[in-house]
């Protein structure tokens, strides 16, 4: 159950975990999809020395009123999905409004018609200016869009360079209207746009852009490639060839609908398998995410904005078109150590602190353990983690002599330390990064 | 794209070389590209995980040696373009036609075969790259790429990184050297400047690190110290090691472990009572984060802390297919920084050792769109040093000569300075890092 909370969402909330944990696998993943009566997640809403959010002008606010969505939705795995088209359709660097209002139209079709959602995008203001398609006109077609559209967004492979030349040439026709009070306005003019003959993967027409996406959904290489994408980012196991096949024949089969896909992904055997062994990586805002969501914690501070960046993930900035580097690429040494250092911010909040003289002083070990993994949510832990936590919480709780001018703090000191170090451990530790 | 098959790598390596340098089904999506999700780079880490390899004592030696060469790496991301950077002046008229409204005006480089050089490459201490050049200390390479281009960023970056034309996932080439000859228990020997580890730098087997931030790199818990706090920090070197059923639990605990030998051997430059050990002798531009990156490596450089490859991620996007008007900034603020770089090393006594090789994925069609240009082939690299031949070491490709997709004719193939480098610099046998490199050929770069 764990597991599929973690990979649908961003980990459940306690009362989540406590609902669903006796219902069983289908019952989860039909809530998981579809919604319908689950305990709320009773976290309060995020706040900024006691005001609330504003995405629009405060810096990082954007990335906390995201964050603030994933810890507390009703509906997780939208969530999941809007991060997988901001990292699919990876738009950087433009105004804010902009950004939040792609990220609005993310999340309205984050489940639904692929093709719906490309339509979308394409004139979508903030990837018009980005991939350059605005202003891209019949007179000197800009290949940017074109060339990413084919290679990141649809088809991964199957596509020359005449055909990305030809597609460049059916997308113009965007316009940009840079206002002095305001946003910029993005429209279509059909004067700008290159009109006669062009020949797209063997196709020739008089096409014009929506032609284009037609031709790129179409294609026999869009299905495997999209498909494959998603089992990436849910299960991460190489997918097997027949279970490619079957995923691309459901997506075209119910008219390229991405629930469909998800909702035999999420039900798969190899989501579940190596239970002991979690194969994929928190990315960064999953780690934070998640750890607040788990301990049923709200935002209640900027840190979390430029913790995520310094860990590699800053929301609304990817690095480039192709999104981020996932996988072990969020694992780096020095990443390593800033989800180290978050974990003292963790530690910081109301649900994870450990206030002096706190904890029970005559805590047996095993019981200062239990203490800890429940204020952090109970998370998966290996056999070896729970061998080192137990030793270390019996070295710190037991009494015993001490070297010639060590010092050692009183045994409530102690205990409130051990106590802090063993949730710091559980948030910082190579298990707490994988999923 | 499945077009480099014919002349894929993969398919002309040894079986042997095949199983040291590759694994992996063949590449389709960037993540998988660089990241290894799922199936990528698992083969060769798994295979990596035996850390009891023997490494070549000699080699061990070399890492350890105070006045062992430095190779750093200083990516311009997004595909520079050729002409506005190094600008064909013994060709202008052609050039003017190419970018009517983009071309630069240029002072011919002394020494320069012709060329002139973006007046923004003169930004800087010194007078920039411009400066360094008429110094003797800067080596261009026009019309640089591989045979064949492939005008994805992604699958350029991934040929650049790796040093291979292949769709499958490898190491990096600057990680594959260190796993020939660098050390088993140095992470500092490899590092990228940065948050994250660069594709260039990832490594079979020898321990690598990214460093951000080399003055914070310590750990501490809120609230905890003493005894408790030293027994946390044992736990969690302890949770570092040990066995791991899944390549993503692996690689957490190596960054675990890596991320404790990098803060135990950066403690002792932390700043103490206001003293930066670490503060550098020169100024750099205030406010760009490309310039204190090179300080912070240029700091670590001359500490005794076995460094051999390093590298940068300048700032900017250099992908200018609707604001070429940009690049000369961009350009310019490269410029202060590098130059700001190699004063600093002077300055420390150690710019003797270090060679700076600058590169960009691919060059731009030579033909401007509206207000910019779009990927093309045939761009721009060099290397600069106290030890770097100058000079102009590649042919410019002849304006009116284009390929049939109207992009430059690469004149230089990168695995060739690749392999040079290797030589010349680092005393690399280069078929050891980069297969097949003998029949590559060679060009001087190191004098």
């Amino acid at each position: 159950m764990q597991r599929l909370f973690w990979r649908a969402g961003f980990g459940a909330t306690p009362r989540e975990a406590h609902h669903w944990a006796r219902r069983g696998k289908a019952p989860t993943i039909r809530w998981v999809l579809n919604g319908g009566p689950s305990p709320a997640p009773r976290i309060g809403p995020a706040r900024v020395d006691g005001h609330r959010l504003d995405p629009e002008n405060e810096w990082s606010h954007d990335v906390l009123w995201w964050l603030d969505r994933m810890i507390r939705s009703r509906h997780p795995l939208q969530e999941k999905l809007t991060l997988f088209w901001h990292d699919h359709f990876a738009t950087s660097d433009q105004d804010t409004p902009l950004m939040l209002a792609q990220n609005r139209t993310f999340r309205r079709h984050a489940m639904g018609s692929f093709p719906a959602l490309l339509t979308a995008v394409t004139k979508d203001p903030a990837m018009l200016l980005f991939l350059s398609l605005a202003d891209s006109d019949k007179e000197a077609p800009n290949e940017n869009y074109a060339r990413e559209l084919m290679e990141l967004f649809t088809l991964g492979r199957g596509y020359s360079e005449r055909d990305i030349r030809q597609a460049a040439r059916a997308l113009t026709g965007f316009r940009v209207d840079w206002r002095e009070n305001g946003p910029p306005r993005c429209f279509y003019d059909k004067e700008s746009h290159a009109t006669g003959v062009k020949r797209i993967f063997g196709h020739a027409g008089n096409f014009d852009w929506q032609d284009v996406l037609r031709l790129c959904a179409g294609h026999p290489a869009h299905a495997p490639f999209l498909v494959g994408k998603l089992w990436d980012y849910f299960v991460g196991t190489p997918i097997p060839g027949g279970t490619r096949a079957h995923l691309a024949r459901t997506y075209r089969r119910s008219g390229h609908r991405i629930k469909p896909v998800v909702g035999e992904i999420l039900a798969h055997p190899a989501l579940y398998r190596s239970l002991d062994a979690p194969g994929l990586v928190k990315s960064p805002v999953m780690f934070v995410a998640g750890a607040l969501r788990s301990a049923g914690q709200p935002i209640d501070g900027d840190a979390w904005g430029w913790l995520t960046e310094s860990m590699g993930q800053q929301l609304f900035h990817p690095p480039s078109v192709a999104g981020w580097d996932w996988g072990t690429a969020w694992l780096s040494s020095n990443a390593m150590h800033v989800r180290f250092d978050a974990a003292n911010y963790l530690l910081e909040t109301r649900s994870l602190r450990v206030k002096e003289k706190a904890t029970p002083v005559k805590l047996s070990p095993l019981r200062a353990v239990a203490r800890a993994r429940r204020a952090v949510g109970d998370p998966w832990t290996s056999s070896r983690t729970d061998a080192e936590l137990l030793r270390v919480a019996h070295r710190l709780l037991t009494e015993r002599k001490l070297k010639d001018g060590e010092w050692r703090q009183d045994r409530q000191e102690r205990a409130d330390m051990c106590q802090r170090v063993l949730r710091h451990l559980l948030l910082s530790g190579p298990d707490a990064q994988v999923h | 794209m499945a077009r480099h098959t014919a002349c894929d790598d993969f398919h002309r390596t040894s079986e042997a070389v095949r199983r040291e340098y590759l694994g992996g089904p063949p590449l389709t999506r960037r993540q998988v590209l660089a990241a290894g999700i799922g199936a990528g780079l698992t083969l060769y880490t798994a295979r990596a995980m035996p850390v009891t390899r023997v490494f070549e004592a000699a080699a061990a030696d070399a890492a350890a040696a105070p006045n062992a060469p430095v190779l750093v790496s200083v990516f311009l991301p997004g595909g520079v373009d050729l002409l506005d950077t190094l600008v064909p002046l013994h060709d202008y008229g052609r050039y003017a036609d190419l970018h009517k409204d983009l071309k630069v005006e240029a002072s011919p480089l002394e020494g320069g075969a012709g060329l002139g050089l973006n007046p923004q490459l003169s930004r800087g201490v010194g007078g920039g790259i411009r400066g360094l050049f008429e110094r003797g200390r800067v080596g261009f390479l026009p019309g640089i790429d591989y045979p064949d281009p492939d005008l994805s960023h992604f699958h350029s970056r991934h040929f650049w990184e790796t040093g291979l034309i292949t769709d499958r996932s490898a190491p990096g080439w600057l990680g594959r050297w260190l796993d020939r000859t660098g050390s088993p228990d140095n992470p500092l020997q490899g590092i990228s400047m940065g948050y994250g580890l660069s594709p260039l730098m990832r490594s079979g087997r020898a321990p690598v690190a990214a460093v951000a931030s080399p003055g914070d790199a310590g750990f501490w818990i809120r609230d905890v110290w003493g005894e408790p706090f030293d027994e946390a920090m044992k736990t969690y070197e302890k949770l570092g090691h040990g066995p791991a059923g899944s390549h993503a639990l692996r690689s957490s605990r190596t960054a675990a472990r890596l991320a404790k030998q990098v803060a135990d051997r950066l403690e002792p430059y932390a700043e103490k009572d206001g003293k930066d050990p670490l503060a550098s002798p020169v100024p750099y531009p205030a406010e760009s984060d490309f310039g204190k990156r090179l300080r912070y490596l240029a700091a670590m450089i001359s500490k005794p802390l076995g460094i051999r490859v390093a590298d940068v991620q300048a700032d900017g996007n250099f992908d200018t297919h609707d604001s070429q008007k940009e690049l000369s900034g961009m350009l310019g603020d490269v410029s202060e920084c590098l130059a700001a770089f190699q004063a600093d090393l002077e300055a420390r006594g150690v710019s003797g050792r270090v060679i700076t090789l600058v590169w960009s994925e691919f060059g731009r069609r030579p033909e401007q769109n509206g207000s910019g240009t779009d990927h093309g082939a045939g761009g721009v690299a060099w290397v600069q040093g106290d030890r770097a031949l100058a000079g102009v070491h590649s042919e410019y490709p002849d304006l009116n000569r284009l390929d049939d997709h109207d992009n430059l004719k690469v004149t230089i193939d990168f695995r060739r300075v690749y392999a040079s480098l290797l030589e010349q610099h680092l005393g690399t046998d280069a078929a050891s890092v980069i297969p097949g490199a003998g029949r590559l050929g060679r060009v001087s770069l190191v004098r």
